[in-house]
């Protein structure tokens, strides 16, 4: 059994200064007896990870969080619990979709309501958590994107990078009839049906526009927000093979895949 | 059938069977895909010495040219090939269960250890466990 916030008075180490975190008192964003998650898939990101807990400490204290330590082969792990991180060490590496899910299997069996992806290299910002959560908190979105295009404010994505994204954007819009302007972000919250779907199933391939089509199948409701992200600071995206036109055309084809697939039959949850 | 043509085919019938024997016995290949691989071998054998039914099969199902003979072994193949494309799928998927499970149950067990060597915490507020994921 997990207590919230169990993480939150854990050594300080390495100088690094946590506020005090004490429930109740942090309760910023109106959970009330709801427990929010954050799930961090960190792969090699011992340079980056304490800055990542810092930031999630000092503007999110309301949440928990966890690590997915990806199989990493350098002191990921160890730094993480150093900066008082939970965290899950996948004993081999699963690529980014299976270092997710595994945070919304442990979300979903520990009974969370929100779960948010946070990447482990220190692009998103912890200050922004809130914004994202509020569709879900007030009860009519399942899973809320934070989307670097809503506003042409912060853009972290340029040359080919940012032409394969609109492409991207433009196929999803299609396929789900919902305007959505950045598919490949890795900034999200999802409600407890999405945790509850993404337990069960969850793209491996390109999880991010992989996971929309996905959602949609099932009748979730998707939102999309604006959230400025920074620039990477370390590691090396995901998205490995960018020259463009390549990546382009497997992630379309995994999309148009995608919708060829059956709903998935989720046993229905006993409401607590 | 030419001589020549039939002690190709033994030997690669032999060799077949010798292969896959030998891997059955070195414990490399399960026997479930080792009947297939078997029933190749054998087959093959048959027709070096009964090399009528080759052509009567041949006859049975009109292919008069090698390249349909070619076309008939291009889909067994690939039967056998998208099959293993199956087995590998599901493979892959139960080792990310696996996988994602056991990450789980070291972060339980590390827990358990911690609790065991201090003094019980006070109790915590029983929550109902949601239903099993299916594997």
């Amino acid at each position: 059994m997990i207590r919230p916030r169990e993480n939150g008075r854990d050594k300080e180490s390495e100088g690094v200064a946590m506020p005090a975190t004490h429930s109740g008192s942090t309760d910023t964003i109106g959970l009330g007896t709801r427990r929010a998650l954050v799930i961090v898939p960190a792969y090699n990101e011992a340079e980056t990870i304490h800055r990542v807990m810092r930031d999630l400490r000092r503007h999110a204290p309301w949440a928990d969080v966890v690590v997915i330590n990806d199989g990493s082969k350098d002191a990921t792990s160890f730094r993480a619990r150093q900066a008082g991180a939970k965290v899950l060490d996948l004993p081999v590496n699963l690529g980014i979709g299976g270092a997710v899910q595994t945070g919304f299997r442990y979300a979903y069996e520990q009974g969370y309501d929100l779960a948010f992806q946070f990447d482990g290299d220190g692009q998103h910002r912890a200050r922004r958590l809130a914004e994202l959560a509020r569709p879900i908190l007030e009860g009519h979105t399942d899973l809320v994107i934070g989307s670097r295009f809503l506003r042409p404010r912060g853009m972290t994505a340029y040359g080919m990078r940012l032409v394969g994204i609109k492409i991207l954007a433009r196929a999803i819009t299609v396929i789900g009839k919902q305007p959505i302007t950045d598919p490949t972000s890795g900034f999200r919250a999802a409600g407890r049906r999405a945790i509850q779907l993404f337990a069960h199933e969850y793209p491996q391939d390109y999880p991010e526009p992989e996971s929309l089509v996905l959602v949609w199948r099932q009748g979730l409701n998707v939102r999309e927000v604006p959230a400025a992200m920074r620039r990477r600071r370390g590691g090396v995206s995901s998205i490995r093979l960018w020259n463009g036109v390549h990546y382009m055309a497997k992630v379309l084809l995994a999309i148009v895949m995608d919708t060829l697939k059956g709903r998935v039959q989720i046993q229905e949850e006993v409401v607590r | 059938m030419t001589w020549t043509q039939r002690i190709v085919l033994l030997l690669g019938g032999l060799t077949l069977l010798g292969v896959t024997l030998e891997l059955i016995r070195k414990r490399r290949l399960r026997e479930e895909y080792a009947v297939l691989w078997i029933c190749t071998g054998l087959m093959i054998l048959a027709f070096v010495v009964m090399p009528g039914a080759l052509f009567s099969v041949a006859e049975w199902l009109s292919l008069h040219y090698t390249v349909l003979m070619m076309l008939v072994c291009f889909i067994f193949l690939a039967a056998i090939v998208l099959h293993y494309s199956v087995v590998i799928s599901r493979h892959s998927d139960r080792e990310r269960d696996l996988t994602q499970e056991l990450a789980m149950l070291k972060d339980e067990l590390a827990k358990l250890k911690e609790e065991a060597r201090e003094p019980p915490p006070p109790p915590v507020e029983p929550r109902p466990r949601p239903p099993a994921l299916r594997t």
